[in-house]
């Protein structure tokens, strides 16, 4: 039987282990990849998942059930990467880009994908973490709910604590922010538009 | 909505963008871009750049990270463990408005290496169980005997006595039942222990007497003591040694042959080991030189205008 995040909550605050585990497998990936595109380093990311996994524990007698688990644990992770932001007192850099060894790239190579598309991939994943490490907070933030947590604006205003107009805002400006950065990268233009739409 | 509202409103195409249009209004919006090349400039473009941002994957993660329940959490159960364990499934479900909590004084958690402890009364339950175990695999006996009272451990087995009946032996890993139905017959043993005290102070005495008989006694006296004669003695050792020479030519003759078929298969697994390398490495250099061929192609090309 699968239990909703509520009920495993319901049944983890009454001393149930296993509740709490079954969120945590739920919720692990998201959670993470969550903080890794916020932050831009994996171990960090991996600390601060963690932390908001502990947090969200503790904390977990206080949870009345107004908010799903779900967007609560995601405003614990925001806030701890918030944080963690102003700790490090810069802009988040992403780590060194991966996957320009030829040898590790030829393993992870699919079986009807050159090494030339192999190497653009990757290129471009790369030069994607690098633009949207340069986006202010705010923006970064809105496009990675939108973009790969699939949240609804109303869902990203109430995250962000901000008016609705605000969040599409965010979106717009950091999307054209983004376009130039490719563009000037030669990465995407009107040729990768069309070839997009 | 005017077309100039229609451009002015980033909103609208955002919406559009990200589908969150009705049907009457998306036509209405589309109807727009037709008109205005501006918008549908940066409807494509946008579009492109989500395309893009869908190649910047997270790494897979494995948060295999034990949180200790009881330092960590109030309202948990002593001694309990919840294990962060990977996960498969990555869903993005809706959310609700929510107001959490402000977790930003709370301290920070203990984490452990996945490592679950047991529960008091189980880690005393298995201290017991190893504690007998142990026990019996030492083989601990008390024995009682002219000599007083001898707790021996091991299973090397002392010499039998001359009177087995008097001995009293109670192995300690058979449980404490034993112990105490031997304490309730005691008295029983009295008469017993007495014989064999007598007995053996009878056979230490004798083998003090013969402690004391000369070591280079004259042979008459040693055949007459052993029954065996010293030509006898002789050829036993000789037969010994005549077996154990044989016996170790036989083990020389088995290690030759055992290390001659050890050499063969090294040889064969070193050989299947540099055809295995040399394969490898003429694929490493294949795809290096195919990587060299499209960097040369790639700069050759002329750079966009």
């Amino acid at each position: 039987m699968t239990w909703t995040d509520e009920e495993l909550v319901t049944r983890a605050v009454a001393g149930d282990q296993d509740s709490f585990n079954q969120l945590i497998i739920r919720w692990e990936r998201p959670i993470y990849a969550l903080a890794y595109r916020v932050i831009g380093r994996d171990e960090d990311a991996r600390d601060v998942a963690q932390e908001a996994f502990m947090r969200a524990f503790r904390a977990l007698p206080g949870f009345k059930g107004q908010a799903k688990f779900s967007s609560w644990l995601y405003r614990i992770t925001l806030n701890l990467c918030r944080d963690w932001i102003r700790r490090q007192k810069r802009t988040p850099v992403v780590s060194a880009p991966e996957g320009l060894d030829i040898i590790e790239m030829a393993a992870e190579q699919g079986p009807v994908e050159s090494i030339e598309e192999l190497v653009a991939r990757k290129q471009l994943s790369a030069t994607v973490a690098e633009a949207m490490q340069h986006l202010p907070e705010e923006q970064r933030t809105a496009i990675i709910l939108k973009e790969y947590h699939g949240l609804t604006f109303q869902e990203i205003a109430d995250l962000q604590q901000c008016p609705l107009s605000t969040v599409k805002t965010r979106l717009y400006q950091g999307l054209s922010v983004l376009r130039r950065q490719l563009q000037a990268q030669g990465i995407t233009g009107s040729g990768a538009s069309e070839k997009a739409s | 909505m005017s077309e100039t509202a229609f451009c002015d409103d980033k909103s609208q195409l955002i919406d559009y963008l990200y589908g969150g249009l009705e049907t009457t209004a998306r036509r209405r919006f589309e109807e727009h871009l037709r008109r205005c090349t501006a918008c549908a400039s940066d409807v494509r473009e946008l579009s492109a750049v989500r395309t893009e941002l869908a190649t910047w994957q997270a790494p897979d993660v494995n948060l295999a990270v034990a949180v200790d329940v009881a330092a960590a959490l109030p309202y948990a159960q002593p001694s309990t463990l919840a294990v962060f364990q990977p996960s498969q499934s990555s869903g993005a479900p809706a959310l609700q408005p929510s107001s959490p909590p402000d977790l930003q004084a709370s301290s920070p958690p203990a984490l452990q290496s996945s490592r679950p402890s047991l529960p008091v009364w189980a880690q005393f339950a298995a201290a017991v169980l190893v504690g007998a175990i142990g026990l019996s695999i030492a083989n601990i006996q008390v024995r009682y005997g002219a000599d007083g009272l001898t707790v021996t451990t091991g299973w090397m087995q002392p010499a039998a006595p001359s009177a087995p009946a008097a001995v009293v032996a109670a192995p300690v890993g058979a449980g404490t039942a034993t112990a105490s139905t031997a304490a309730d017959t005691a008295a029983d043993w009295q008469p017993a222990l007495s014989a064999l005290e007598a007995s053996l102070r009878s056979e230490i005495q004798a083998a003090r007497n013969d402690v004391t008989t000369p070591v280079n006694a004259p042979a008459a006296s040693t055949r007459s003591a052993s029954g065996v004669s010293a030509a006898n003695v002789t050829d036993l050792i000789a037969a010994s040694e005549k077996r154990q020479r044989q016996e170790l030519a036989l083990r020389l003759a088995q290690f030759g042959r055992d290390l001659e078929v050890q050499r063969r298969s090294d040889l064969v697994r070193i050989n299947q080991g540099f055809g295995q390398f040399e394969g490898r490495a003429g694929a490493e250099i294949a795809r290096q030189r195919q990587m060299l061929d499209y960097i040369m192609r790639v700069s050759a090309q002329p750079p966009p205008q």
